[in-house]
Protein backbone atom coordinates (compact mmCIF):
# COMPACT_ATOMS: atom_id res chain seq x y z
CA UNK A 1 0.00 0.00 0.00
CA UNK A 2 3.34 2.26 0.14
CA UNK A 3 2.59 5.17 -2.61
CA UNK A 4 5.87 7.05 -3.65
CA UNK A 5 4.78 10.69 -3.98
CA UNK A 6 5.23 10.66 -8.14
CA UNK A 7 2.41 7.65 -8.20
CA UNK A 8 0.77 9.65 -5.74
CA UNK A 9 0.97 12.68 -7.67
CA UNK A 10 -0.21 10.75 -10.61
CA UNK A 11 -3.34 9.27 -8.84
CA UNK A 12 -4.37 12.37 -7.66
CA UNK A 13 -4.28 14.35 -11.27
CA UNK A 14 -6.48 10.75 -12.41
CA UNK A 15 -8.38 11.71 -9.78
CA UNK A 16 -9.50 15.25 -10.25
CA UNK A 17 -10.10 14.04 -14.37
CA UNK A 18 -12.89 11.58 -13.05
CA UNK A 19 -13.86 14.45 -10.78
CA UNK A 20 -14.46 16.42 -14.02
CA UNK A 21 -16.31 13.76 -15.46
CA UNK A 22 -13.89 11.74 -17.61
CA UNK A 23 -14.20 7.92 -17.75
CA UNK A 24 -11.07 7.70 -19.56
CA UNK A 25 -9.13 8.70 -16.11
CA UNK A 26 -10.74 6.21 -14.32
CA UNK A 27 -9.61 3.67 -16.14
CA UNK A 28 -5.80 3.86 -14.50
CA UNK A 29 -7.64 4.30 -10.91
CA UNK A 30 -9.19 0.92 -11.58
CA UNK A 31 -6.48 -0.68 -12.99
CA UNK A 32 -4.62 0.33 -9.77
CA UNK A 33 -7.11 -0.58 -7.49
CA UNK A 34 -9.02 -4.18 -8.75
CA UNK A 35 -7.12 -6.12 -7.54
CA UNK A 36 -7.58 -5.42 -3.43
CA UNK A 37 -11.03 -4.42 -4.49
CA UNK A 38 -11.45 -8.11 -6.07
CA UNK A 39 -10.05 -9.67 -2.93
CA UNK A 40 -12.00 -7.54 -0.62
CA UNK A 41 -15.43 -8.71 -2.01
CA UNK A 42 -14.13 -12.23 -2.49
CA UNK A 43 -13.51 -12.41 1.62
CA UNK A 44 -16.82 -10.74 2.41
CA UNK A 45 -18.91 -12.63 0.16
CA UNK A 46 -17.19 -15.56 -0.64
CA UNK A 47 -18.92 -16.46 -3.76
CA UNK A 48 -16.13 -16.44 -6.69
CA UNK A 49 -19.67 -16.50 -9.41
CA UNK A 50 -20.37 -12.86 -7.89
CA UNK A 51 -17.03 -11.69 -7.48
CA UNK A 52 -17.04 -9.56 -10.76
CA UNK A 53 -20.27 -8.64 -11.01
CA UNK A 54 -20.13 -6.89 -7.57
CA UNK A 55 -17.11 -5.16 -8.53
CA UNK A 56 -17.88 -3.57 -11.42
CA UNK A 57 -21.05 -2.29 -9.36
CA UNK A 58 -18.46 -1.03 -7.12
CA UNK A 59 -16.20 0.76 -9.88
CA UNK A 60 -19.76 2.16 -11.38
CA UNK A 61 -20.54 3.33 -7.75
CA UNK A 62 -17.22 5.06 -6.85
CA UNK A 63 -17.56 7.01 -10.51
CA UNK A 64 -20.90 8.32 -9.61
CA UNK A 65 -19.26 9.20 -6.41
CA UNK A 66 -16.01 10.23 -6.89
CA UNK A 67 -16.79 14.22 -6.64
CA UNK A 68 -17.64 13.87 -3.14
CA UNK A 69 -14.39 12.38 -2.74
CA UNK A 70 -12.38 15.11 -0.84
CA UNK A 71 -8.74 13.77 -0.17
CA UNK A 72 -9.28 13.52 3.72
CA UNK A 73 -8.28 10.02 3.54
CA UNK A 74 -6.56 7.43 1.09
CA UNK A 75 -8.67 7.18 -1.91
CA UNK A 76 -7.98 2.80 -1.20
CA UNK A 77 -9.50 3.61 2.14
CA UNK A 78 -12.37 5.35 0.48
CA UNK A 79 -12.77 2.65 -2.35
CA UNK A 80 -13.02 0.31 0.38
CA UNK A 81 -15.17 1.63 2.15
CA UNK A 82 -17.64 2.04 -0.72
CA UNK A 83 -16.69 -1.72 -1.13
CA UNK A 84 -17.94 -3.18 2.19
CA UNK A 85 -20.99 -1.32 2.27
CA UNK A 86 -21.83 -2.73 -1.57
CA UNK A 87 -21.01 -6.02 -0.27
CA UNK A 88 -23.03 -5.88 2.56
CA UNK A 89 -26.09 -4.70 0.62
CA UNK A 90 -25.85 -7.72 -1.37
CA UNK A 91 -25.14 -10.21 1.48
CA UNK A 92 -28.74 -8.77 3.00
CA UNK A 93 -30.16 -10.56 0.22
CA UNK A 94 -28.25 -13.17 0.03
CA UNK A 95 -27.06 -15.49 2.61
CA UNK A 96 -24.60 -18.33 2.32
CA UNK A 97 -25.31 -22.13 3.34
CA UNK A 98 -24.69 -22.29 7.05
CA UNK A 99 -23.46 -26.43 6.98
CA UNK A 100 -20.02 -26.57 7.63
CA UNK A 101 -17.85 -29.44 6.63
CA UNK A 102 -16.34 -29.42 10.71
CA UNK A 103 -19.45 -30.60 11.62
CA UNK A 104 -19.65 -33.28 8.96
CA UNK A 105 -16.36 -34.72 10.22
CA UNK A 106 -16.43 -37.20 12.80
CA UNK A 107 -15.80 -36.47 16.45
CA UNK A 108 -12.23 -38.38 16.63
CA UNK A 109 -11.52 -36.27 12.95
CA UNK A 110 -12.39 -32.79 14.99
CA UNK A 111 -10.14 -33.80 17.89
CA UNK A 112 -7.32 -34.61 15.28
CA UNK A 113 -7.58 -31.59 13.51
CA UNK A 114 -8.02 -29.24 16.49
CA UNK A 115 -4.78 -30.80 17.58
CA UNK A 116 -2.86 -30.29 14.40
CA UNK A 117 -3.84 -27.10 14.25
CA UNK A 118 -2.36 -26.21 17.55
CA UNK A 119 0.66 -27.96 16.74
CA UNK A 120 1.93 -27.06 13.39
CA UNK A 121 1.79 -24.36 11.13
CA UNK A 122 -0.97 -23.93 9.29
CA UNK A 123 0.35 -24.55 5.98
CA UNK A 124 1.29 -27.95 7.28
CA UNK A 125 -1.77 -29.16 7.38
CA UNK A 126 -2.98 -31.72 4.88
CA UNK A 127 -5.06 -30.96 1.76
CA UNK A 128 -8.09 -31.79 3.51
CA UNK A 129 -7.71 -30.60 7.04
CA UNK A 130 -6.81 -27.13 5.13
CA UNK A 131 -10.17 -26.99 3.62
CA UNK A 132 -12.08 -27.93 6.62
CA UNK A 133 -10.57 -25.43 8.68
CA UNK A 134 -11.49 -23.35 6.02
CA UNK A 135 -14.63 -23.79 5.39
CA UNK A 136 -15.18 -23.46 9.25
CA UNK A 137 -13.99 -20.14 10.00
CA UNK A 138 -15.84 -18.81 6.30
CA UNK A 139 -18.74 -19.95 8.08
CA UNK A 140 -18.27 -18.98 11.44
CA UNK A 141 -17.51 -15.07 9.55
CA UNK A 142 -21.08 -15.73 8.16
CA UNK A 143 -23.03 -16.40 10.83
CA UNK A 144 -21.02 -13.37 12.94
CA UNK A 145 -23.22 -10.11 13.20
CA UNK A 146 -22.17 -7.26 10.79
CA UNK A 147 -20.18 -5.53 12.26
CA UNK A 148 -18.06 -8.47 14.02
CA UNK A 149 -17.58 -9.82 9.96
CA UNK A 150 -16.57 -6.38 8.11
CA UNK A 151 -13.91 -5.62 11.07
CA UNK A 152 -12.30 -9.13 11.17
CA UNK A 153 -12.57 -9.21 7.37
CA UNK A 154 -10.29 -5.98 7.25
CA UNK A 155 -8.53 -6.88 9.89
CA UNK A 156 -7.93 -10.73 9.33
CA UNK A 157 -7.81 -11.09 5.80
CA UNK A 158 -7.40 -7.93 3.89
CA UNK A 159 -4.15 -6.95 6.29
CA UNK A 160 -5.61 -3.42 6.68
CA UNK A 161 -4.10 -1.32 10.01
CA UNK A 162 -6.13 -0.37 12.69
CA UNK A 163 -5.68 3.12 11.35
CA UNK A 164 -6.85 2.10 8.08
CA UNK A 165 -10.50 0.19 8.98
CA UNK A 166 -11.02 3.38 11.87
CA UNK A 167 -11.24 5.58 8.05
CA UNK A 168 -12.86 2.80 6.52
CA UNK A 169 -15.48 2.09 8.98
CA UNK A 170 -15.73 5.89 10.44
CA UNK A 171 -14.51 4.83 14.03
CA UNK A 172 -11.71 6.13 16.17
CA UNK A 173 -8.94 3.75 16.31
CA UNK A 174 -9.80 3.25 20.11
CA UNK A 175 -13.51 2.01 19.04
CA UNK A 176 -11.53 -0.63 16.19
CA UNK A 177 -9.74 -2.22 18.98
CA UNK A 178 -12.44 -2.77 21.28
CA UNK A 179 -14.48 -3.86 18.38
CA UNK A 180 -12.15 -6.34 17.23
CA UNK A 181 -11.35 -8.00 20.91
CA UNK A 182 -14.93 -8.16 21.31
CA UNK A 183 -15.89 -9.25 17.64
CA UNK A 184 -12.54 -12.33 18.16
CA UNK A 185 -14.13 -12.72 21.65
CA UNK A 186 -17.72 -13.72 19.98
CA UNK A 187 -16.32 -15.93 16.99
CA UNK A 188 -15.09 -18.16 20.19
CA UNK A 189 -18.14 -17.94 21.75
CA UNK A 190 -19.94 -19.10 18.69
CA UNK A 191 -17.71 -22.12 18.00
CA UNK A 192 -17.99 -23.37 20.90
CA UNK A 193 -22.22 -22.63 21.17
CA UNK A 194 -22.02 -24.24 17.73
CA UNK A 195 -19.92 -27.18 18.79
CA UNK A 196 -23.13 -27.69 21.59
CA UNK A 197 -25.39 -27.88 18.76
CA UNK A 198 -24.14 -30.23 16.70
CA UNK A 199 -22.68 -32.53 19.28
CA UNK A 200 -25.02 -35.24 18.47
CA UNK A 201 -25.05 -34.44 14.93
CA UNK A 202 -20.93 -35.68 14.46
CA UNK A 203 -20.32 -38.42 12.25
CA UNK B 1 -3.11 -15.94 37.20
CA UNK B 2 -6.96 -16.23 37.39
CA UNK B 3 -9.13 -17.45 34.08
CA UNK B 4 -10.59 -13.99 32.94
CA UNK B 5 -6.79 -12.67 33.06
CA UNK B 6 -5.94 -15.18 30.85
CA UNK B 7 -8.87 -14.64 28.42
CA UNK B 8 -8.18 -10.98 28.02
CA UNK B 9 -4.97 -11.75 26.88
CA UNK B 10 -6.67 -12.96 23.56
CA UNK B 11 -5.65 -10.57 21.34
CA UNK B 12 -1.83 -10.85 22.42
CA UNK B 13 -2.51 -14.57 21.80
CA UNK B 14 -3.98 -13.81 18.83
CA UNK B 15 -0.91 -11.76 17.40
CA UNK B 16 1.75 -14.42 19.00
CA UNK B 17 2.45 -13.41 21.92
CA UNK B 18 2.50 -15.89 24.46
CA UNK B 19 4.34 -15.74 28.13
CA UNK B 20 5.30 -18.52 30.23
CA UNK B 21 3.05 -17.65 32.73
CA UNK B 22 0.35 -17.78 30.73
CA UNK B 23 1.69 -21.34 28.61
CA UNK B 24 1.94 -22.62 33.07
CA UNK B 25 -1.73 -21.61 33.18
CA UNK B 26 -2.28 -23.62 30.14
CA UNK B 27 -1.00 -26.86 31.15
CA UNK B 28 -3.02 -26.17 34.43
CA UNK B 29 -6.46 -25.31 33.74
CA UNK B 30 -8.49 -27.39 30.75
CA UNK B 31 -11.11 -24.63 30.66
CA UNK B 32 -8.47 -22.11 29.32
CA UNK B 33 -6.83 -25.02 27.20
CA UNK B 34 -10.07 -25.44 25.22
CA UNK B 35 -10.17 -21.98 24.79
CA UNK B 36 -7.15 -21.56 23.63
CA UNK B 37 -7.12 -24.07 21.41
CA UNK B 38 -10.15 -23.11 19.77
CA UNK B 39 -8.59 -19.79 19.22
CA UNK B 40 -5.81 -20.95 17.81
CA UNK B 41 -8.08 -22.90 15.25
CA UNK B 42 -9.57 -19.92 14.45
CA UNK B 43 -6.47 -18.10 13.47
CA UNK B 44 -5.08 -20.98 11.54
CA UNK B 45 -8.04 -20.85 9.51
CA UNK B 46 -7.86 -17.18 9.04
CA UNK B 47 -4.55 -17.55 8.09
CA UNK B 48 -5.53 -20.01 5.54
CA UNK B 49 -8.67 -18.08 4.31
CA UNK B 50 -5.83 -15.05 4.28
CA UNK B 51 -3.78 -17.00 1.48
CA UNK B 52 -6.18 -18.40 -0.60
CA UNK B 53 -5.70 -16.87 -3.97
CA UNK B 54 -8.45 -14.29 -4.48
CA UNK B 55 -10.29 -13.84 -7.66
CA UNK B 56 -8.27 -12.37 -10.15
CA UNK B 57 -10.32 -9.57 -12.75
CA UNK B 58 -10.75 -11.16 -16.23
CA UNK B 59 -8.58 -9.64 -18.77
CA UNK B 60 -9.88 -6.08 -19.93
CA UNK B 61 -11.99 -5.48 -17.08
CA UNK B 62 -10.61 -1.93 -16.59
CA UNK B 63 -11.02 -1.25 -20.52
CA UNK B 64 -14.97 -2.84 -20.18
CA UNK B 65 -15.74 -0.81 -17.04
CA UNK B 66 -14.18 2.12 -18.65
CA UNK B 67 -16.37 1.89 -21.58
CA UNK B 68 -19.32 1.61 -19.61
CA UNK B 69 -18.81 4.36 -17.62
CA UNK B 70 -18.22 6.33 -20.59
CA UNK B 71 -22.11 5.42 -21.88
CA UNK B 72 -23.59 6.13 -18.35
CA UNK B 73 -21.56 9.54 -17.77
CA UNK B 74 -24.20 10.05 -21.27
CA UNK B 75 -27.26 9.26 -19.68
CA UNK B 76 -28.27 11.20 -16.70
CA UNK B 77 -29.54 9.09 -14.44
CA UNK B 78 -32.21 8.58 -11.88
CA UNK B 79 -30.39 9.12 -9.40
CA UNK B 80 -28.96 12.12 -10.60
CA UNK B 81 -32.91 13.38 -11.21
CA UNK B 82 -33.99 12.56 -7.78
CA UNK B 83 -30.66 14.37 -6.53
CA UNK B 84 -31.40 17.86 -8.41
CA UNK B 85 -35.47 17.44 -7.36
CA UNK B 86 -34.52 16.56 -4.10
CA UNK B 87 -32.07 19.59 -3.23
CA UNK B 88 -34.58 22.20 -5.18
CA UNK B 89 -37.12 20.65 -2.31
CA UNK B 90 -34.80 21.08 0.39
CA UNK B 91 -33.82 24.69 -0.65
CA UNK B 92 -37.64 25.82 -1.15
CA UNK B 93 -38.25 24.27 2.49
CA UNK B 94 -35.69 26.22 3.76
CA UNK B 95 -37.13 29.54 2.08
CA UNK B 96 -40.44 29.11 3.28
CA UNK B 97 -39.31 28.27 6.92
CA UNK B 98 -37.74 31.27 7.33
CA UNK B 99 -40.33 33.43 5.43
CA UNK B 100 -42.59 31.72 8.50
CA UNK B 101 -40.24 32.33 10.91
CA UNK B 102 -40.03 36.06 9.98
CA UNK B 103 -43.53 36.49 9.64
CA UNK B 104 -43.73 34.82 13.46
CA UNK B 105 -41.16 37.55 14.57
CA UNK B 106 -42.23 40.72 13.17
CA UNK B 107 -44.10 42.95 15.60
CA UNK B 108 -48.41 42.90 15.29
CA UNK B 109 -48.43 45.90 12.88
CA UNK B 110 -50.45 44.77 10.32
CA UNK B 111 -53.97 45.99 9.01
CA UNK B 112 -55.04 42.49 10.52
CA UNK B 113 -53.40 42.16 13.17
CA UNK B 114 -55.92 44.41 15.32
CA UNK B 115 -55.14 47.52 17.41
CA UNK B 116 -51.96 49.02 18.08
CA UNK B 117 -51.57 51.80 20.81
CA UNK B 118 -51.20 54.37 18.47
CA UNK B 119 -54.60 53.15 16.39
CA UNK B 120 -56.60 53.38 19.79
CA UNK B 121 -55.32 56.50 20.32
CA UNK B 122 -56.10 58.01 16.91
CA UNK B 123 -59.57 56.90 16.87
CA UNK B 124 -59.93 58.15 20.46
CA UNK B 125 -59.07 61.52 19.15
CA UNK B 126 -61.50 61.19 15.96
CA UNK B 127 -64.16 60.12 18.63
CA UNK B 128 -63.57 63.39 21.16
CA UNK B 129 -63.85 65.44 17.67
CA UNK B 130 -66.88 64.08 16.84
CA UNK B 131 -68.43 65.10 20.01
CA UNK B 132 -67.31 68.52 19.81
CA UNK B 133 -68.51 69.35 16.45
CA UNK B 134 -71.65 67.63 15.89
CA UNK B 135 -72.01 69.84 12.86
CA UNK B 136 -68.84 68.03 11.62
CA UNK B 137 -67.42 71.17 10.37
CA UNK B 138 -64.33 71.43 13.04
CA UNK B 139 -60.44 72.30 12.66
CA UNK B 140 -57.83 71.20 13.49
CA UNK B 141 -56.73 73.66 15.92
CA UNK B 142 -59.87 72.96 17.47
CA UNK B 143 -58.50 69.60 18.70
CA UNK B 144 -57.76 69.22 22.81
CA UNK B 145 -54.09 68.07 21.81
CA UNK B 146 -53.31 70.45 18.74
CA UNK B 147 -55.01 73.52 20.16
CA UNK B 148 -52.70 76.14 21.39
CA UNK B 149 -52.10 76.39 25.24
CA UNK B 150 -53.51 79.66 25.86
CA UNK B 151 -56.87 78.80 23.75
CA UNK B 152 -59.88 77.73 25.97
CA UNK B 153 -60.79 74.05 26.16
CA UNK B 154 -63.88 73.33 23.87
CA UNK B 155 -66.87 72.87 25.64
CA UNK B 156 -68.39 69.11 26.01
CA UNK B 157 -72.18 68.71 26.31
CA UNK B 158 -73.40 68.03 30.25
CA UNK B 159 -75.13 64.80 28.83
CA UNK B 160 -71.51 63.50 26.91
CA UNK B 161 -70.23 63.73 30.58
Amino acid sequence: MENSGAQLAQETEWIKRAQRGEPEAFGPLVEKHQQRVFSLIYHLVRRRDEVEDLAQEIFIKAFRAIRSYNFQSSFATWLSRIATNHCYDFLRHERASRVSFYWQMGEHSQQELETNAESKPEQQLDHEEQTVLKDLVAKLLDRAPENDRKILVLKELQDYSVEEIAEILNLKPTTVKVRLHRARKRMLEDLRQWREENKGHAL
Amino acid sequence: MRCDDIRNRADEVWEGEETAEFRQHLTQCPACAGYYRDLRLVRSGFRLLKREEAVAPSLGFAERLVRQLAEVSKAPSVADFFERVGRRFVYATFVLTCLVLLALALPPTGPVRGLTAADIQMSTQEASLAYSDPMGDTNLQESPDLAPEDSPAPAVPNEVK
